[in-house]
């Protein structure tokens, strides 16, 4: 933008390489002074690796460079001028109970305050001033825990720019959307751009394209780690754009066809904390994929059918039979299985052998006279199942802790298979694990499509939901926006209804 | 005596060999090919059987320091017979340890137990009616701090606090804050009847040890009460309903530390209030340090056992080594300190290198074995 003038923020052939995996490969990048350049990509695609690189949680590899510019004007070695770059994450880092006050308080070392009183009334004025900068009003003196979204994240930047000495810093906003709407979005995108206007470099990491779009002046998009474009917002139609996200179409994986055999799982106009009035119907023998944003609803679904998360309202029923929110023993009675995202806190429990993770869900089928479970059936069993999934090595007394991540999950997935369950309901099975055992997964998930379960997908990643099913519902503000038939099924198709780009995606699914 | 607590190990380590052949040599195989030698190496390693080796160097030292009473059989009688109380105490609150919920009022269960019987006893009911009864009250403790827990939402650490508070301010009022005399003759057997030269309690509390030995590790109930301690999350999305499962625990829990306060009261001949509270802390200690013995950091029940009769040994040396009425607190305190230490030590992912390092190793040997299979 402010061409001659030497970048505020530049990013030269950073790399980082974790084992197995190039998550960034050579990213380029300036920031200017006065600038909003957007980081663009999808899930995985390296976004979040280049701000932990940034924020120093990671330590990229050699030959690459981050400079800063420091009070002379000059780039020098980013590890000397940290302080100049500002980051505010996700989740903001406040402390709820805290007012704005007391949060903005926390920023700041408590330089020789000690125990004075905090709540002066020139602090006061001084956050009124801060916030009164993002052309917002609200109680400073409130816990940040009743704040809108919006305020909340007005709250963080503040925070993050309290106390520069020069204008010229740089901002680096992950992901602050996720967690607003509409308006909301409209007033933080305010805030941002009046701090652009004060002469600080933004960088806005964000998967909403559109959202982007409008705030951004450059866009740098990144897949697979790398930097596939880097160009002014103004020159970039979304078409374009969904391309360079969604990349390369993938192979199929080969599934055998045919969906449709009994209805096993449906579902009339439930609704929860995310969700509204969400109604499907799942047939034997078919895999059907939610997808969606973060936020979208999509991570909450699973949970809700399985009837370990709040829901009300309509019918959820398994061949007839209706589930009882809350009551998660039965739904597995009446054959559903449930995989949470979250293995190491839901899925398994890490203290139990691999044995007792596997046979936790049904022991009565083990139980002898007196109670006794008998062990050399549950062994014979835990080997049959440690064989169906390939667990290496196929230890049975191993604590779950001390497996990899993709074994883990294979146990989880043995765990519920060995139920022969009706509806196998899978949230992200294969986050977190590495790529031979995700397509092991998916062959596990292939073969029980085969014997007739009937499987859902919520997953993030876009590649697994082409790969794998029959059809694939998508999620955005709660609400199915749209539902995609296997022949449409195109990376690039899910991540534009994703983003919500189309204006008439209803008319133009309904086929 | 001392062989007694020895053939105990040995059954418990067996066992234990049996079931958990976690550090495997050979994957393929995993549990039958480990050759003995190898089995023993495990169970006796420190980090198995820390308390077994804390025995023998306190039994040396007290040896050579007061050999004189130290060593006498009638030592080591009273030993097994007087510590039986605490011992099973410390069993029964093994159950909702394990079930993640650590019962701060076990103390004041037991002085609960203590004064309840008594005063029963005292008002004429018949002894066995006394003793129902009793347990009952227990129980109903048990359930009372699983309201407070599942139902008022309360965390477990606060929730037993305040029942402990309140369990205090019962045991005062039953007992008008007395000692409750002038039992019933025929009481007194309960906790003074000898049979091969040890007192009841102690074979009580092996029958009790022996029933929830069985019930946590060989029974679905068992299997549900580790894992809701493990991962209360997983262990509901696996079906299990934790409520009842913490509900058995703390029931179980309670009635264990009544049936230990009537013991008691049998013992003294009298409902003594203030017995209760001090037996808090020796337990809380026998349990976490016997969660560091023989099954690989979970909580259990013979390590419990043998954590306990160590901790008292300890502390019946320090006794008869004259040193001041302090002692045993300290020591007691010590124990739970360094025993939860070790716990998380354990836990620590830097002591867990040498697996590790074995790992693809393991996993090598694995693929190769496949490749020969093939």
């Amino acid at each position: 933008m402010i061409a001659g003038c030497a970048p505020l923020l530049r990013v030269h052939e950073l790399s980082k390489t974790f084992p197995g995996l190039k998550a960034l490969d050579e990213v380029s990048l300036d920031v200017h002074a006065g600038e909003v350049v957007a980081v663009l990509g999808h899930n995985g695609s390296g976004k979040s690796t280049l701000v932990k690189v940034l924020a120093g949680v990671h330590q990229a590899d050699a030959g690459g460079s981050v400079q800063v510019r420091n009070a002379q004007g000059r780039l020098t070695a980013w590890s000397a001028a940290r302080e100049e770059l500002h980051f505010i994450h996700q989740d903001l880092g406040l402390a709820d109970i805290l007012s704005t006050v007391e949060n903005l308080g926390l920023g700041k070392p408590a330089r020789g305050r000690g125990f004075a009183p905090v709540h002066s009334a020139a602090e006061r004025r001084h956050a009124q001033q801060l916030i009164a900068r993002f052309g917002v009003r609200f109680d400073v003196t409130a816990p940040v825990g009743g704040l809108s979204p919006a305020q909340r994240a007005i709250v963080g930047i503040a925070r993050a720019m309290d106390g520069w000495t020069r204008p010229d810093n740089v901002l680096v906003l992950d992901e602050p959307t996720t967690a607003l709407h509409g308006d909301e979005v409209r007033i933080l995108f305010d805030a941002v751009r009046r701090v652009a206007a004060s002469g600080a470099g933004v960088v806005f990491i964000s998967h909403r394209l559109d959202e982007v779009l409008s705030l951004a002046d450059r866009a740098v998009v990144l897949r697979d780690g790398r930097v596939v474009a880097d160009e002014a917002t103004s020159r970039f139609d979304h078409d374009a754009m969904v391309k360079l996200i969604a990349g390369r179409e993938v192979a199929d994986v080969d599934l055998a066809g045919g969906s449709g055999g009994q209805p096993v799982l449906t579902v009339s106009g439930i609704s929860g904390e995310e969700i509204h009035d969400f109604s499907l119907t799942l047939r034997a023998g078919e895999i059907v994929g939610v997808g969606g944003l973060q936020g979208s609803g999509r991570e909450q679904l699973g949970a809700m059918l399985f009837g370990a998360r709040h829901r009300h309202g309509g019918r959820v029923e398994v061949a007839g039979r209706k589930l009882v929110p809350g009551d998660t023993s039965a739904a597995i009675r009446s054959g559903v299985a449930y995989v949470p995202a979250d293995r190491r806190r839901g899925g398994a429990i890490m203290d139990l052998t691999v044995r007792e993770n596997l046979t936790l869900p049904s022991l009565r089928p083990l139980r002898r006279r007196l109670g006794w479970i008998d062990r050399q059936a549950e062994l014979a069993e835990t080997r049959t199942w440690m064989r169906v999934v390939d667990l290496r090595p196929p230890a049975p007394e191993q604590p779950l802790k001390l497996l990899s991540g993709g074994n883990q999950q294979k146990v989880v997935m043995a765990k519920w298979l060995r139920l022969e369950p009706r509806v196998l309901l899978l949230d992200e099975p294969t986050q977190g694990v590495d790529v031979g055992a995700k397509a092991a997964i998916h062959e596990l998930v292939a073969a029980a499509k085969n014997n007739g379960t009937a499987v859902l997908v919520c997953s993030s990643d876009t590649k697994e939901l082409v790969s794998l099913c029959d059809r694939v519902l998508v999620f955005k503000d709660g609400r199915v926006i749209s539902e995609v038939a296997r022949a449409q099924l195109t990376e690039a198709r899910l991540v534009r209804d994703e983003l919500g780009l189309d204006a008439n995606l209803k008319t133009d699914n309904t086929e | 005596m001392k062989e007694a607590q020895v053939t105990d190990v040995q059954a418990v380590s067996s066992e234990t060999a049996s079931q958990t052949p976690t550090k495997t040599q050979n994957p393929q195989v995993a549990t039958e090919s480990d050759p003995w030698q190898v089995r023993l190496r495990r169970v006796v390693a420190f980090r198995n059987a820390a308390a077994l080796y804390l025995f023998a160097i306190m039994f040396v030292i007290f040896s050579l320091w007061v050999p004189d009473t130290f060593l006498t059989a009638s030592t080591w009688r009273s030993l097994l017979s007087n510590e039986a109380v605490t011992c099973l105490v410390a069993v029964g609150l093994v159950v909702p340890i394990a079930a993640g919920v650590v019962d701060l009022a076990i103390g004041t269960e037991v002085g609960l137990g203590a004064v309840v019987v008594a005063r029963l006893l005292v008002g004429s009911v018949p002894i066995v009616w006394a003793v129902v009864l009793s347990l009952l009250a227990g129980a109903a403790v048990g359930m009372f701090s699983w309201l407070m827990i599942t139902h008022a939402r309360i965390p477990s650490f606060i929730a037993t606090l305040g029942v402990s508070s309140l369990l205090t301010a019962a045991i005062a009022w039953i007992s008008g804050s007395q000692q409750i005399v002038n039992l019933p003759g025929g009481f007194e057997v309960l906790g003074t009847g000898l049979l091969f030269g040890l007192t009841w309690p102690f074979y009580i509390m092996v029958v009790v040890a022996l029933v929830l030995w069985y019930v946590l590790e060989r029974t679905p109930a068992g299997r549900r009460i580790y894992a809701t301690g493990g991962s209360i999350e997983a262990a509901q999305l696996s079906g299990i309903r934790t409520s009842r499962v913490m509900l058995g625990a703390l029931v179980t829990g309670g009635v264990v530390a009544a049936l230990a306060g009537l013991l008691l009261t049998s013992q003294l001949s009298a409902g003594d209030p203030t017995v209760g509270p001090g037996y808090l802390l020796p337990v809380i200690a026998a349990v976490f340090l016997g969660s560091t013995q023989f099954r690989g950091g979970r909580f259990n029940v013979w390590g419990t056992v043998v954590a306990a009769y160590v901790l008292a040994v300890g502390v019946k040396g320090l006794q008869l080594a004259q040193l001041p009425i302090w002692i045993p607190d300290l020591f007691n305190g010590a124990a739970l300190l360094l025993a939860v230490g070790l716990a998380a030590w354990r836990r620590k992912p830097g002591t867990r290198t040498a697996w590790v390092r074995r790992l693809p190793w393991i996993g090598r040997l694995a693929a190769a074995g496949d490749k020969d299979m093939g």
